[in-house]
């Protein structure tokens, strides 16, 4: 009888094996099984945002340190800047706020930066354009200035000015919206970033508008770039330069914010008003009179630079190699070049910002006392952002406009450029440069010139000014927001 | 000369009992000068049983009662000719013995005082027990039966006078029952005779029971009410109920009968509830039915009070020393209750907690909670994974516990979460500060599932070491320590209760109080773990389907889940989104989908239970699954060893198995579902929980394999479970080190300016914006202190698509992300926000969320309706300079629910406290108590063969461990598993063959029931 219990055992086992095996096949069938698997969605809503309103801030018009040493650093006007503006369509209604510099004295006389604000729905996001013009004829400033009415934002790049001897920086913030900004001004110079400070929590008002003298923050400092942070209101920034060499002015000039940094900036338009130059590999540099690219990489890479320097009439263009330390401000001298225009392309690895400055040197005084000497001049050429959409352009009231038209692309671009109701053509090669010009216009709207870099440049013989056409900061995107 | 005697004899059914009575008539030494039988709607067979010597043959087609058929024989009757003339009121069923009628009649003459007189009533089967022997009414007028079940010693030979008798056998001189117009109709079945009887009393009349004369009554509910069990019972107990508020209404003086008739329903309503308590849940359809049944008899109250005041010529005092007095009914009390415990001694079986180590069991839990998780003991609260504070205000908590206003995001109306009940609940455990709750749960889980486990081992062994591996096993379950780990409070309560639900349902089927406990325990994991109520239901069917007679308590274990579930899955259902049903409860939180094999092993949200690390750190060139395969073997190898354990335990070892692939199932389910959403992403259900329920199966399919092991069961088991405690190590060490998400709770959730806000006004509120890794934004509304875990919505994370609310949210969230002019005071006027919180682009989610918080911070910088309030570690904070403190918009709409909340909140709190009610042990011997009585002797050899077919569990019938649940106890008196032995079924089990047409006859036939003490009547509940 001992085969029962051996049966009985031999069951168990074969039982237990069996649940093993049952176990092993549902594992298996649970994990290697293609289920259909279900996942919901979360919902979103893409939100465009509501347009806002339009807004250009002029800077308004020239400062100037008032001499005393009590009040140094308030900046007086002593003349009033010339603004025109364009709006299309031109029915559309435009506001002239003032914003007010309490520190200016003569506002009333000569009156003060302004933005110009489109309510939204008066004009599309580039349609809306001012630019001023002032020619200083002082016993100190001289030379033509102008400006385009530029955009707030939240950040730029200033890149120029100089506080060397005999050049003065008056950096310029005005805030045209509700909200009261802070400002912080980073300086870096050619030995690197300068320890400053009182540039940081500037508070501009809304509506108003506040100059900080560089030299205040930055004496001596012969290749400034300054890095503006608002929080709060945007702010619209610009600096205004001027020179004077021994007893002559040697020139006076706003120059608006460069493009932001990247790893090609283009600068079109660059007037190079007298032949001559210092040579590229010029160690020492002295003085500011010769064309010069200001270079600055903001981060903490260096650089590799390579500039190409394209004649606007055609011509070989020449090549530059420079290394960039970050974090110092390098001015590249642009070799001798012939009187001209030319186009500034310059390619980095790493982000960099970058602005031209050619001049007029000054006449000095012969011995003979009937003639007192000429003043020179001299232009801030900063990189501009490629159009994009209809942009207006404002042609300010200054001597022989010409409007600078580039293409880096690698395709010809056929731009329209609209002249108070009169339509033309203008075709840009890939890679080339063209130029219009536009003695009495008020204005011009240009399209289908996605991509091209515009600027208008004023070259009155002995006084040259330039302004780039940037479009406005593009409109926020629209997000995906998921409401839960 | 002796008296005139009329014998009226009701018949329904002729039969034996009626041959026996009227052979026990015939027999009489003294014979009644008439007989009348009054055939009331009787069968046809019993027409031939009447004897020639019957004077009168009254035929009622349809059946009256027995007062009325008395009434119809005393129609055809002449005017009583003297005061002697007497009725003899007898049923088909009582047998007179042969000298009770000139005993009786010697006591009408001899003292003339006495109009009514009874005889002592003996029991049918056991003649030498009184079944009756004269009634009477306590002070509030509750009918006491003065002996009941008593073996026949000559004990109560003495009594004579008595307040009232029962029907059978009375004697009543004719003249009396003609002026007191017999009995009364309103009063059909229980106490005619005790009313009669009272009347006469108030008549001037004297009542007397006559000791000497006997007669043997079946109670097949001819005369007076029949007993019996299950339905029988229920309806007697309605009767009696009925007729004690019936003589409430006619007794009463008519200045307070309006008080009585208000209190009727209240009355109902409090006999209830104590109904519950003493685990009478069948019987309250008929308290009820009772109550209103007097409520609107104005009729026969009316009528009977006019019979009453008629005939009366004494005062009410004049019965008052023939009342029970109180201190009598308290000793009567005291010892029914001592008879009941006197009848579970030695059935409330011991569980020898501390014999078989349960006490090392706890200790070693709770030493080994505090060694996991050593900062508990100091924390405030606890935070992480899906963890949140509870509502600081009890009140908010319970109303997020209720359907109405969900206050998540800008809020809208609809069901709770039942998840949010248990929140609610455990949050008033420590009322001091609820958010305190959740840390205690983290304390207290690692005991709480060691003891569930061990009290579930110890239904199906009776070994300590097997019960202690049970404990240990579950415990170191891989998804129980991941939930603790990643803060799932959901899946670690779930899993805490697993094994007590298991205990409470092995023995639901013997006792209600197990069974109302499952029922609470069901609902509480049920809610705390949505996904594993398909495989609880499926369990719960089969439990149905092997429990035979005790699926009655089987059945209801759903219901207070799904009245907690009930308005939910409503609005899911109505939706058309009921897949949202298995989402998670508590907050949304994304986890990731565990890896097959993972999944497998038991280890859900993604985890390798760390072994990842450890086998880097030993630097195996394994795989890390194969170390986990290794160590899960053993139990695995065990589990299936279960269905080689035998015949007897082959039933135990298949449904663990089998509970183990459902909870399988469950997690393979789970990690194919995603049902929830929070911000961008989609929430995968949980798989713990029902990787927890595999484990289960595993861990009671050992224990079953075990407790069969003659030797080495506990070196067999230690080799399992610490296999099993060396799988979980790793995880064991990152909780102890701190590497898991949950933590002691920050200080606040919102930024120390909104949290000083939300003092003064509670409903301040927070829109807050995150920027997602892929550029987008997420944005929310928060109010007061924060979301806190009770606020949490399935509803509202299942919900597809986007409310009008949440699109008008996404448009102003946008909005203010981004420089526009569009007009940000509409969040202040449709939301009521105060502030706005931005979250810092985290390093991790990218360049493009720091893009899009880097614009975002800008657009809020420049927004003139803003204010900068402060960098916080929650992220930049803003506030609207003209928002007004309280926002209107931000209120929660007065009446939001409406009466929907009511009637839901009705409806739950009814069931559950109900459920609540029925659960809280009745004392020991309590729920014996109503059937023990008529226990019937022949159920024993039935037992063996039902067991057969009824599937109770082995460890509920072998070796029942609840002290409150008595062991034999398979009969159900109030459930309909008791049909068998109805009256409707005169065929029943066949070991009632004895008495195939009575079957209640076989209650009585057993002579050597011992103690008995109490009778079904007297039932002293008050």
């Amino acid at each position: 009888m001992a085969r029962r219990p051996l049966i009985g055992a031999g069951l168990r086992t074969l039982a237990a094996v069996g649940a093993l095996a049952a176990g092993g096949v549902l594992v298996f069938a649970g994990l290697q099984a293609p289920w259909p698997e279900y996942r919901a969605d979360a919902a979103s809503v893409v939100v465009e945002p509501a347009e806002s309103r339009q807004v250009r801030v002029c800077p308004g018009p020239l400062l100037e340190l008032a001499d005393d040493a009590a009040a140094a650093t308030n900046a007086t006007s002593f003349g009033s800047a010339d603004l025109v503006t364009v709006a299309e369509p031109p029915s559309a209604l435009v506001e002239e706020a003032p914003l007010e510099n309490p520190a200016n004295r003569e506002a009333g006389s000569d009156g003060q930066a302004v933005a110009l604000v489109a309510e939204p729905g008066e004009v599309a996001a580039g349609l809306l354009a001012g630019a001023q013009s002032q020619e200083a004829e002082t016993e100190t400033i001289a030379g033509l200035a102008v400006a385009a009415c530029r955009d707030a934002v939240a950040e730029s790049w200033l890149v120029g000015g100089s506080t060397a001897l005999g050049r003065t920086t008056l950096v310029l913030l005005a805030n045209p919206t509700d909200v009261a900004a802070t400002v912080d001004l980073r300086v870096s110079g050619e030995a690197g970033a300068v320890d400053a400070p009182s540039a940081l929590g500037i508070q501009v008002p809304p509506f108003e508008q506040r100059v900080v003298s560089l030299a205040g923050l930055a004496p001596n400092l012969a290749s400034p770039v300054v890095h503006v942070v608002a929080t709060g209101g945007r702010i619209a920034a610009s600096l205004q330069q001027t020179a004077i060499d021994g007893l002559l002015p040697a020139g006076v000039d706003l120059v608006g914010a460069t493009a932001a940094p990247a790893q090609t900036q283009h600068i079109t338009g660059v007037l190079v008003a007298e032949s001559g130059g210092v040579a590229v590999d010029e160690d020492h540099l002295d003085g500011d009179g010769f064309p010069v690219l200001r270079l600055f990489v903001p981060g903490d890479e260096p650089a590799e630079v390579t500039v190409g320097v394209v004649p606007g009439q055609g011509g070989a263009g020449t090549t530059i190699d420079a290394e960039l330390i970050p974090g110092e401000v390098t001015d590249v001298p642009l070799g001798e070049l012939r009187a001209g225009t030319y186009t500034l392309d310059v390619e980095s690895d790493v982000p960099v910002v970058a602005a031209a400055r050619t001049s007029v040197a000054p006449v000095p005084a012969t011995g003979d006392t009937q003639s007192l000497g000429e003043p020179g001049d001299f232009a801030w050429f900063p990189a501009s952002s490629p159009l994009a959409g209809e942009i207006a352009v404002a042609i300010a009231d200054a001597a022989s406009p010409v409007l600078h038209l580039s293409n880096p692309t690698d395709a010809p671009v056929t731009a329209i450029l609209d002249l108070a109701g009169s339509e033309r053509e203008v075709e840009v090669d890939a890679g080339g440069a063209t130029s219009v010009e536009l003695d009495g216009d008020d204005g011009a709207v240009i399209r289908d010139a996605d991509g091209l870099h515009a600027s208008v440049v004023y070259d009155g013989g002995r006084t040259i000014a330039a302004a780039p056409v940037e479009p406005p900061g593009p409109q926020d995107a629209p997000i995906r927001v998921f409401p839960n | 000369m002796f008296p005139r005697v009329t014998a009226i004899l009701v018949v329904h059914r002729g039969g034996d009992r009626l041959r026996r009575t009227l052979a026990a008539i015939d027999a009489q030494q003294q014979a009644p000068d008439e007989l009348i039988v009054v055939l009331d709607d009787a069968d046809a067979s019993a027409d031939e049983l009447i004897p020639e010597s019957a004077s009168h043959v009254v035929r009622l087609s349809t059946r009256a009662s027995f007062g009325e058929a008395v009434r119809a024989a005393d129609r055809v009757l002449e005017a009583p000719a003297d005061e002697r003339a007497a009725l003899w009121l007898l049923a088909e069923d009582s047998a007179p013995a042969p000298d009770a009628l000139a005993t009786l009649v010697a006591t009408l003459e001899t003292e003339r005082s006495v109009a009514v007189a009874g005889p002592k009533l003996m029991r049918w089967d056991a003649p030498d027990r009184i079944a009756h022997l004269g009634r009477s009414i306590t002070r509030f007028g509750r009918t006491i039966d003065l002996v009941a079940d008593e073996l026949d010693q000559g004990q109560h030979d003495e009594v004579s006078d008595v307040l009232g008798l029962d029907p059978a056998g009375l004697l009543v001189r004719h003249a009396v029952w003609r002026s007191l117009g017999g009995f009364d109709p309103g009063l059909p079945v229980a106490d005619d005779a005790l009313d009669f009887s009272l009347r006469a009393r108030l008549a001037g009349h004297r009542v007397s029971v006559v000791p000497a004369a006997r007669v043997d009554v079946a109670e097949t509910g001819v005369a007076g009410q029949a007993v019996g069990r299950g339905r029988t019972a229920r309806r007697a107990r309605r009767i009696a109920r009925s007729a004690e508020l019936h003589r409430r209404l006619v007794y009463a003086p008519a200045l307070v009968m309006p008080l009585h008739w208000l209190s009727l329903l209240p009355l109902a309503l409090v006999r209830s509830i104590g109904l519950l308590l003493l685990k009478a849940p069948g019987a309250i359809a008929g308290e009820f039915a009772a109550a209103l049944g007097a409520m609107f008899a104005f009729g026969r109250v009316a009528r009977a009070r006019g019979t009453l005041r008629r005939g009366k010529t004494v005062g009410w005092s004049a019965i008052a020393p023939l009342r029970v007095p109180p201190d009598e009914v308290r000793r009567r009390r005291r010892a029914a209750a001592e008879a009941r415990r006197a009848r579970a001694r030695g059935r409330s079986e011991d569980l020898q907690f501390l014999g078989t180590g349960g006490g090392w069991v706890l200790l070693g839990s709770l030493v080994a909670s505090v060694v996991l998780l050593p900062w508990l003991l100091a924390a405030a609260g606890v935070a992480g994974g899906a963890l949140a504070p509870l509502s600081s205000d009890l009140g908010e908590l319970w109303a997020n516990a209720a359907y109405g206003w969900r206050d998540v995001g800008a809020g809208f109306v609809g069901a709770a979460d039942p998840f949010a009940g248990i929140l609610a609940v455990l949050g008033s455990i420590t009322f001091w500060s609820p958010s305190y709750a959740m840390v205690l749960l983290w304390l207290i889980a690692v005991p709480a599932a060691a003891l569930g486990a061990w009290f579930a081992a110890s239904r199906l062994t009776e070994r300590g070491a097997v019960r202690t591996f049970a404990a240990i096993a579950w415990v170191a379950a891989p998804p129980f320590l991941v939930a603790i780990g990643d803060g799932r409070p959901g899946a670690v309560l779930a899993h805490a209760l697993l094994g007590w639900l298991v205990f409470a349902a092995l023995g639901a089927a013997t006792s209600w109080a197990s069974a109302a406990t499952a029922s609470l325990l069901f609902a509480a994991v049920v809610a705390a773990a949505p996904s594993l109520t398909p495989a609880l239901l499926l369990g719960w069917v089969v439990a149905m389907a092997v429990s035979g007679r005790a699926a009655i308590r089987y059945l209801l274990v759903p219901l207070p889940a799904l009245a907690l579930a009930a308005p939910l899955i409503w609005d899911q259902v109505q939706r058309g989104t009921p897949l949202g049903l298995l989402a998670d409860a508590g907050l949304p939180v994304p986890s990731a989908v565990p890896a097959p094999g993972w999944l497998a092993l038991g280890f859900p949200g993604g985890s390798d239970g760390a072994w990842g690390v450890v086998v880097s750190w030993l630097g195996f060139p394994w795989e890390p699954i194969w170390p986990a395969i290794g160590l899960v073997a053993p139990l695995v190898l065990l589990a299936a060893a279960s269905v080689a354990a035998g015949r007897r335990r082959l039933r135990a070892a298949l449904l663990a198995l089998a509970a183990a692939a459902a909870g399988f199932a469950t997690a393979v389910a789970a990690a194919h579902v995603s049902v929830a959403t929070t911000g961008a992403d989609a929430v995968a259900i949980w798989t713990g929980a029902g990787q927890s329920l595999a484990w289960f199966g595993l861990v009671i399919a050992a224990v079953v394999a075990l407790d069969a092991m003659r030797r080495g069961a506990a070196g067999v088991g230690a080799i399992a479970w610490i296999a099993a405690v060396v799988l979980v190590l790793p995880l064991a060490a990152s909780l102890v080190s701190g590497r898991v998400p949950v933590g002691p709770a920050a200080e606040r959730e919102l930024p120390a300016v909104v949290v000083a806000e939300a003092d003064d006004d509670p409903r301040v509120a927070t829109l807050r914006l995150a920027p997602l890794e892929d550029g987008s934004l997420r944005a929310w509304l928060e109010h007061g202190a924060g979301t806190t875990l009770d606020d949490a919505s399935t509803l509202d994370a299942t919900r597809r698509g986007l409310t009008d609310d949440e699109e008008r949210l996404a448009e102003l969230a946008g909005n203010l992300a981004s420089r526009s002019g569009f007009d940000a005071e509409a969040a202040v006027t449709e939301f009521g926000t105060t502030f706005v919180l931005l979250a810092p682009g985290d390093e991790s989610d990218g360049r493009r969320a720091a893009a899009t918080a880097e614009r975002a911070r800008a657009a809020l910088d420049g927004n003139a309706a803003l204010t900068p309030v402060a960098e916080t570690a929650f992220g930049t904070l803003w506030r609207f300079r003209d928002a007004p403190s309280p926002a209107p918009a931000a209120a929660i709409p007065a009446d939001a629910g409406g009466s929907a909340t009511v009637v839901w909140t009705v409806v739950q709190l009814v069931v559950l406290g109900a459920a609540l009610l029925l659960s809280i042990p009745a004392g020991v011997g309590r729920e014996a108590d109503r059937r023990a009585v008529r226990e019937p002797r022949t159920r024993r050899p039935r037992r063996p063969r039902r067991r057969t077919v009824v599937e109770v569990p082995p460890g509920a019938a072998d070796a029942p461990t609840e002290p409150d649940a008595p062991v034999e106890e398979p009969l159900e008196p109030d459930g309909p598993a008791e049909e068998p032995d109805a009256p409707a079924e005169p065929d029943g089990p066949a070991e009632e063959l004895d008495a195939p047409a009575e079957p209640d006859a076989s209650d009585r036939s057993d002579p050597s029931e011992p103690e008995a003490p109490e009778a079904p009547k007297g039932d002293d509940r008050g």
